[in-house]
Order: C-alpha cells, then structure tokens, then sequence
C-alpha cells in the first residue's frame, strides 16, 4: 500500500507546480456560478418549488455539480492516451506496479489538488457570495463517500477513454465526446429532475447519473427516507465496482496490442 | 543456471501494407494486406550473473525488441525466455523488481519535481528500506557528486545530468539486471567516461549483470567483455569482445575531399594505391557523398600516416577527417566473414 500512497504524493505535488492555473479555474468557476445564479432566479421568478427542487436546492445542485465536475476533472484520459501514443507506457511496465491501480492513484493525487485549491475555495464563496444555505441530515454524512465513489466511476470512464488509444491512436474527439455525453446523461449541467420523464428512465439506469446525481442529491435533500439514501448509495457503490472490473478487463484486452504487434 | 537463458527467440509483427493518398488511406481501413516483419529471428544466448554484456547492432536490428521481451512488455512470438528462472512476460511484476532499466530517449522521472522527489517515490515503488537507499544515494553522490541536483527540477537537467538521474534510478532497489538501452546516446565525452565509470563500479562492487545496448563501440570497448553483434533480428556474432576489437581498433576511415572531383579521380587514386601499396594492402574505398571520398584502412597491413601523405602529396586534397570505424561497417566486416 505504501508505494500507492507514494503515487498520489507525487501527483500531488505534481499537480501543485501548476499553482497558476488555479486562480483561472476559480474565476471561470465564480463567473460560470453567476450565469447559473441569474439564470435560475430567472427559471423561479414565478415559482417556488419546481419539479420538486426548490431554488436553493436547483441552484446548490448547480453550483455542487460544478464544483464536482472541476474536482474530477483531472485530464487522466488526456494523460494515458498520450502516454500509449507516445511509448512512454513502458516507464510503467517496468515498474513492479499495477498499471489500473497506478493510474488511479496519480488521478486521486490530482484529486486532492484539486479540492484543495479548487473545490474548497469554490465552497466557501458558494456559502459567502451567493448566501446559500447549506440542509444538513443522514445525507450530508453519507455525501463524502459518495463522492469518493464518484470520483472511481468518473476514473473509469477517463481510464477507459485513455486505453481505447491502444486502437485509434488518438483520442481527442473521444474524450470531447465522453465529456459531453457525462456533463448532460449525468446530471451535472441540469438536475435529472428536470429531463422529460421516459428520459429520466433512460437515464437512472445508466451508469453517469451515479457519478453527479446520486452525491448532488445526497447533500441537496439530505432528509429523505434511509431507504432511499442507501439505495442510491448501493447503486453508485454497484457500477464503481462494475466498472473497475470491466475496465480490468479491457485493459487486459488492450495491453496486447502492444505486447503482440509492438510499442 | 544461468540468470538469463534465451532459446530460438522469435517476435514478428504484422504490419499493414499501408496504401499511397487518400484514396489509399481509405482503401487501408479494410485491407488485411499484412507484411510480417521478423523483428527478432532466433535469437538464443545466455547470460550469467554478473556479466557485462554489449547488445549491439544497427538502427532497427531487433536490440530494443529484445531488451522490451527480456523486461516483459512484449510477449514472445515464439521461443523460450527465463529470466531468473521465470518467463518475463508471465508476470510482469514480480519480475520487474529484479530488473532495472533505462531508455535513453525516456525517462522514468517525474518531469515536474525535484530530483529527490523521484528518489524517493521509487523507494517506495520498490519497497527498499532507509538503509539501503542512503547507501545508495551516497555511493552516487561520492561517485559524480549527484546531490547538488537534489533540489533541481527534473525539466531543467541537462541531458547528462539527466542520464546519470535515470542510471541512479535503475540501480536504487539492487536488481539483478540492468538493461542500459542507448544511455550514452547525446553524450559529450566528459559525461561518457563519468557514466562509465558508474557503470564499471555498480557491476564490481554489487555483481549486477548489465545488458548494455549502444550505437557507440567506445562504451563497449570500455566496459564490455563480451559482444554479442545482432543485425535483422539475428545473432552475427557471440563472443569475447577483444577477437572484435582487434578488428575495429584497427580500422580507420580517411574521409577526403578532393578538389575538381570526377569518376576518373576515384579510379586514378584506386590504381596508384596498388601500385605504391600493393594489392593485399587492406585499403577500400569508395564515395559516399558528393567529393567526399572514403579510404577504409586496415592499419595492421598499411599504417594509416603512410596513406595519408600520399594522398597529400599526390591529389590535389582539400579538406580531410579521420573517423572511427562505424557500426554499419562493422556489422559488414562481420558479414564478410571478418570474425569466422
């Protein structure tokens, strides 16, 4: 375990070089939350309560949600496909180290940057700025772990991004498509609440909404019947562990395009 | 048992015949027009704990495919391939633990962070203990004085200070094997015999087999006590690496440039040389590039001085160079039948 917690100190000093670009990322992020901000005052002018959410819960779910996605955002998929295009993957291979496990545990260094010059800010200026206030239940507690599986199953989907380079040798349509398909099936842009309802089906069987939707609801309506919560919850904790496994799988499936016809 | 036994190895890629244009490129998505390339060609050799050993060859001769199937990142197409014991590619990290290498043209530090960053994760990566890495560390500060870089950027090493980070690296958990592929590549001098002497001392004093790829026969010489040549992903040559060495030592290229240069120039100084030196004289030439002529001399049948001033005084020479014998000619020499 030691050479894990190695990793993500390395990537996390890595990530705090670039300590400039996190005072753009937080001023993107408070202009982006007031467009949100005028926009759904604007959606509530003649309304109190919409599709059940209320306007401080949509607008924390909004905020939440950017908050979350630029937590997550760690270009891993960008990284690792760069990484098989270019032979650098061997410098891995060498290392008595698993490749899956590695990459996981740079991508949770990169995690803990983020939150730390970008999410933590972002919080604080929620609460001050915008006034908002914060509900507090069963939910609140369950919000950190959701987040943490959040953060594999969104791994996932970058990791998965970043092998299929094995095929295409290169991935930047890839990866604009994966973000976008994430930011709208996910929830993260609009509340799922909000999407006409066969769609709503559609989509809660999917794995995306258990990456924004499922921690974003835990905090937004933390009171909700412990049945709910822990279903939710066993939800998100059943893809992360599916999509591990078969991310395992294809990448057993892809090394052996280098391995077989070469680096 | 030897630590590293190769039998009968072989790797052949299939490689699209790739299609001219557009309409070609388009044509390629659905062609199964492969060529197989025989990128290693039943290679067998062993290798016993503590050897220095020069892997050389030309560009493309199957050396980086070898060394990528003794690491495990590639698979065999077919043969057999122990490494301590175990086939590599079996499992990859058991057996990278007793294994240490280097890639000349990578890197296996972190770019943004100080050296001892590097250092420090790789303790950790290889699980060695405190003891063990200061020792290390130390060996490498007495060595080439590696702890002024300690605080330095990866990004901002030169080359060879860069180079001497990455061997550092390679030897930090005490691997049985080194694979040092092209580490002097981009070197000036100074910083080749430092590395060289690093490299001498490491296999001395810990046993460390090294498997030492290069394009320069200077390292070998240096270092190595057997060669083992490889062309077209076939072993040429496997043996003591003096037999080679007589035969580059003695050879040099006289490379001149000849003023007013045309065909009967080269065929006038190729009759003279018969004629003052004799026709077993050990003198070849040929021209390479536009008035530039090379004169490939045996010195143990004509000294090289000898040659020289009767090119002077006998061709009107404007500019000359003398070159240690290359690569190529070398794996030609062998071709020719030079070591059989």
């Amino acid at each position: 375990m030691k050479k894990y917690f190695a990793i993500i100190r390395g990537a996390f000093m890595v990530g705090m070089v670039y300590r400039l670009g996190f005072i753009f990322t937080i001023l993107g992020n408070l202009v982006y939350l007031g467009v949100a901000y005028y926009l759904w005052t604007s959606i509530y002018e003649t309304t109190n309560v919409m599709r059940g959410l209320t306007f401080n819960e949509a607008f924390l779910y909004i905020a939440l949600g950017s908050a979350v996605f630029i937590l997550l955002k760690t270009y891993s998929d960008w990284w690792i496909s760069r990484e098989i295009i270019d032979g650098n993957i061997i410098i891995d291979l060498i290392k008595p180290i698993d490749y899956q496990l590695m990459t996981l545990f740079t991508n949770l260094g990169f995690v803990l940057t983020n939150l730390i010059a970008i999410t933590i800010p972002t919080a604080l200026m929620l609460v001050l700025v915008f006034n908002v206030t914060i509900p507090y239940g069963a939910g609140t507690l369950l919000f950190p772990f959701s987040l943490i599986m959040a953060f594999v199953i969104s791994y996932c989907f970058d990791y998965f991004t970043g092998l299929l380079a094995f095929y295409t040798e290169s991935t930047w349509g890839l990866s604009i498509t994966k973000d976008t398909i994430i930011l709208v099936f996910s929830g993260a842009l609009v509340p799922l609440q909000f999407f006409p309802e066969g769609m709503q089906k559609v989509l809660m069987v999917l794995p995306f909404q258990t990456m924004y939707h499922t921690p974003l609801m835990l905090f937004t309506r933390p009171d909700q019947p412990w049945e709910a919560l822990a279903g939710m919850l066993l939800v998100q904790c059943g893809w992360a562990l599916g999509l591990i496994l078969l991310t395992r799988l294809f990448y057993l499936q892809a090394i052996k395009v280098l391995r077989i016809s070469g680096g | 048992m030897s630590l590293i036994q190769i039998k009968d190895l072989n790797k052949h890629f299939n490689v699209l015949n790739r299609r001219e244009g557009l309409g070609g490129a388009f044509l390629d998505l659905f062609s199964g027009d492969y060529n197989i390339v025989r990128a290693v060609d039943g290679v067998s050799f062993d290798i016993e704990a503590g050897e220095m050993i020069g892997y050389i060859g030309p560009n493309g001769a199957g050396k980086s495919t070898t060394i990528k199937m003794m690491t495990g990142i590639l698979k065999p197409s077919s043969g057999a391939i122990l490494v301590n014991g175990f086939p590599p590619h079996a499992n990859r990290i058991r057996q990278a633990q007793i294994m240490g290498v280097v890639f000349g043209q990578r890197t296996q530090l972190w770019w943004d962070l100080p050296v001892i960053e590097s250092f420090k994760i790789l303790k950790d990566i290889y699980r060695v203990d405190q003891k063990t890495f200061d020792d290390h560390m130390g060996l490498f500060n007495e060595l080439v004085g590696l702890k002024q870089l300690y605080k330095q950027q990866v990004r901002t090493l030169s080359l060879g200070q860069r180079m001497l980070c990455d061997i550092t690296a390679s030897f930090l958990h005490n691997p049985q094997v080194v694979f040092l592929d092209e580490p002097t590549i981009g070197l000036d001098i100074s910083v080749k015999a430092k590395m060289r002497t690093v490299i001498k001392e490491l296999n001395q004093t810990r046993n460390t087999t090294i498997i030492l790829t290069t394009h320069d026969l200077g390292d070998v010489e240096a270092l190595c006590r057997r060669i083992i040549i490889i062309d077209k992903g076939k072993v040429l040559f496997d043996g003591d690496v003096k037999k080679v060495n007589a035969l580059f030592g003695a050879y040099r290229t006289l490379k001149v440039q000849v003023n007013d240069f045309d065909e009967s120039t080269l065929k006038a100084l190729a009759g003279q040389m018969i004629q003052h030196f004799g026709t077993n004289n050990g003198i070849s030439i040929s021209e390479v590039e536009k008035h530039w002529t090379d004169i490939t001399i045996d010195q143990a049948r004509t000294p090289l001085a000898d040659v020289l001033s009767f090119v002077m005084t006998n061709f009107p020479v404007h500019d000359v160079r003398i070159v240690e014998i290359s690569m190529e000619n070398v794996v030609q020499k062998v071709y020719d039948g030079a070591l059989s």
